[in-house]
């Protein structure tokens, strides 16, 4: 069987690990957006906890990923749970970062007409640096989107959900003649889900964003 | 110290901020930023405050609103002393410009217009029609400007949106850092102009921060003159401070151009015009020369039948026989009106060939000549009048210091 016919005859497999597989990465991306966007809110004004937010969320990004997710199984066991808590722990960076230094970017001059208008710390961060800083923070969410992509298919190793699964079947049957197909299959998947987020993002940012600061 | 400057006794107008031993020391620093000021700011004038930089001129003036906490100190606007008020509620009833305008770049201009009204809790139709209010005193098309961001308008559009902005909720205060800073001169000009002709019409009190004393005399009701430490070195119209600087510091912040600053203060409404001989279109020759024999001027001024002034002629122009009307020999005016600084006269009668400049009234007619000698007595009379007011104590700005 060639790959098209694999494809053709699988489909509906594919779509439905493939539907997991972004559901486990927009959840985990979702929660790495308010941890990691409440943990920049609450730094970005103080240099050392700053750093330690980014050092500790850098230490994250660098842990392998097949060894997190064996070192979860005690803690969370098998399944969606300890892939996602993984996942947020991965994604966690570039949105951190990002919240951090679109939020330091802002013109302090326009942060001071705010304040000088009257608008309280709160007002002015929900209404005037946030929505200045949300075009970085969105391609802070992106970047991490892209890598939870990629680290989400291993996580089947601990029988999470998504494209992984067939990865790892047709890695355990290298030899036989459907081992590749499933193996490409996933790999598709993954990448037609990385340029399908890509295209929300864009659209996101059509939509959040105003003329005034594309 | 003795009491503050109290300007409301002196001219009428009531005191609408009143700063009073204001104080800002910043820890770590063996001076203080401000020490000690004193200073009534009279309702509804610009009081500017000059000075050169790193005097602490924009830490007073940032007190004000609370933007920086002073150490020691009380103001008192209406009396009430703010330094114990809540500071997001004081802002919103004092308007705010700064020299980086700080629009916000993500809203539309009628969105960062209506700021403050909406913090206010104005209504909706109430935050409309006020914004295009706004839009249209600046100088702009509500219709076309309203929806527009502010990277769509240009450097100077947006600095009169940020004046319209700090306007929106009509603060009684307005307090302004250098707003005109960052623009090209001629679009300067042209904002200051409209500035003062808003204020003309709304009344505001303002406080104005500047480091250019030329833009001080010109927008300033009354300018303080600030030295190191925020002290007073003098506070005053900028009348008497060119006038009559109150020393060495002042003088030397006024600098060498004080004479000729002065004569954009005056005008020639202001100053008792001087005569001139004159002639009509029609007089026939040998009657005026023996009218320029008669007087003891080198030439006469010829009128028209309207009494408009149409050039100067002397006896070289009178003897050539020639049978023009008067009107058409002769040299050329300079014709300016009596609201015409006096600085802009003598511009004109330094182009002109003939150095004396020649006062119309509305219709064009003839009303008098302004010469150098005439500008020259002005300032004399000026200076001395202001030394006459000096002497019979009416002074109460020394105090301040």
């Amino acid at each position: 069987m060639n790959f098209l016919n694999y494809l053709v005859s699988r489909w509906d497999n594919l779509l439905e690990l493939a539907i997991q597989h972004a559901i486990i990465t927009a959840v985990a991306v979702l929660i790495a957006t308010v941890i990691g966007v409440g943990l920049g809110v609450a730094t970005y004004r103080t240099e050392r906890p700053r750093e330690l937010v980014i050092a500790i969320a850098s230490v994250f990004l660098t842990i392998p990923s097949l060894a997190l997710f064996g070192l979860f199984i005690p803690v969370f066991g098998l399944g969606a749970t300890p892939v996602v808590v993984a996942l947020v722990m991965y994604a966690l960076l570039p949105i951190v970062a990002n919240t951090i230094v679109g939020l330091r970017g802002v013109d302090p001059a326009i942060v001071e007409s705010a304040q000088g208008m009257g608008m309280g710390r709160t007002l002015r961060l929900i209404r005037i640096e946030l929505p200045l800083a949300w075009p970085v923070i969105l391609t802070g969410m992106r970047v991490s989107t892209l890598i939870t992509l990629g680290i989400a298919a291993i996580g089947a190793y601990i029988r999470g959900p998504g494209l992984g699964n067939d990865i790892f079947r047709g890695l355990a049957r290298i030899g036989s003649p459907v081992a590749l197909n499933l193996v490409l299959g996933g790999i598709l998947g993954v990448v037609v889900l990385a340029v399908l987020f890509d295209l929300l993002y864009v659209l996101i940012n059509r939509l959040t964003t105003t003329r005034g600061i594309r | 110290m003795s009491a503050p400057a109290d300007v409301g006794s002196r001219d009428g107008s009531r005191v609408k901020i009143h700063l009073d031993k204001l104080a800002k020391r910043y820890p770590g620093q063996h001076k203080p930023a401000v020490d000690e000021l004193s200073l009534s700011i009279p309702e509804g004038e610009i009081v500017i405050f000059v000075g050169p930089s790193g005097c602490g001129k924009t830490t007073v003036m940032k007190m004000i609103n609370r933007l920086i906490e002073p150490t020691s100190g009380q103001i008192l606007i209406d009396d009430e002393d703010i330094t114990r008020a809540d500071p997001d509620q004081l802002r919103r009833r004092i308007g705010y410009v700064i020299q980086q305008i700080g629009l916000f770049p993500h809203m539309t201009i009628a969105e960062n217009i209506a700021t403050v009204p909406k913090l206010l809790g104005w209504d909706r139709e109430r935050i409309a029609a006020r914004v295009d209010e706004l839009i249209g005193i600046v100088g702009m098309d509500p219709a076309l400007h309203r929806k527009r961001y502010p990277k769509e308008l240009s450097g100077g559009q947006r600095q009169r949106i940020g004046v319209a902005r700090a306007m929106s909720a009509d603060p009684d205060i307005m307090l302004m850092d250098e707003p005109f800073g960052a623009i090209d001169p001629i679009t300067r000009d042209r904002l200051q102009n409209e500035f003062l002709r808003i204020q003309a019409e709304v009344k505001k009190t303002i406080v104005f921060v500047t480091h250019d004393i030329d833009e001080a005399i010109k927008m300033g009701d009354r300018i303080a003159i600030l030295r190191e430490h925020s002290r007073i070195a003098q506070y005053d119209t900028p009348e008497r401070i060119l006038v009559d600087p109150a020393d060495e510091f002042v003088a030397d912040f006024i600098g060498h151009g004080a004479s000729l600053k002065r004569l954009s203060l005056s005008r020639v409404r202001d100053i008792e015009l001087g005569s001139w001989p004159t002639v009509t279109d029609d007089t026939d020759r040998a009657e005026a020369i023996a009218a320029l024999h008669a007087s003891d001027k080198g030439s006469l001024l010829v009128l028209d039948r309207q009494r408009r002034p149409r050039t100067w002629v002397d006896s070289d122009h009178l003897r050539r026989s020639d049978a023009r009307p008067l009107s058409e020999i002769g040299l050329p005016l300079a014709v300016v009106e009596p609201r015409a600084t006096l600085s802009d006269t003598l511009n004109e009668m330094l182009t002109a060939r003939y150095s004396t400049a020649v006062v119309v009234g509305e219709s064009g007619e003839y009303q008098g000549v302004v010469d150098i000698d005439t500008i020259n007595e002005a300032i004399r009379g000026m200076r001395s009048a202001e030394r006459g007011r000096l002497r019979r104590g009416f002074d109460v700005v020394d105090e301040v210091g």
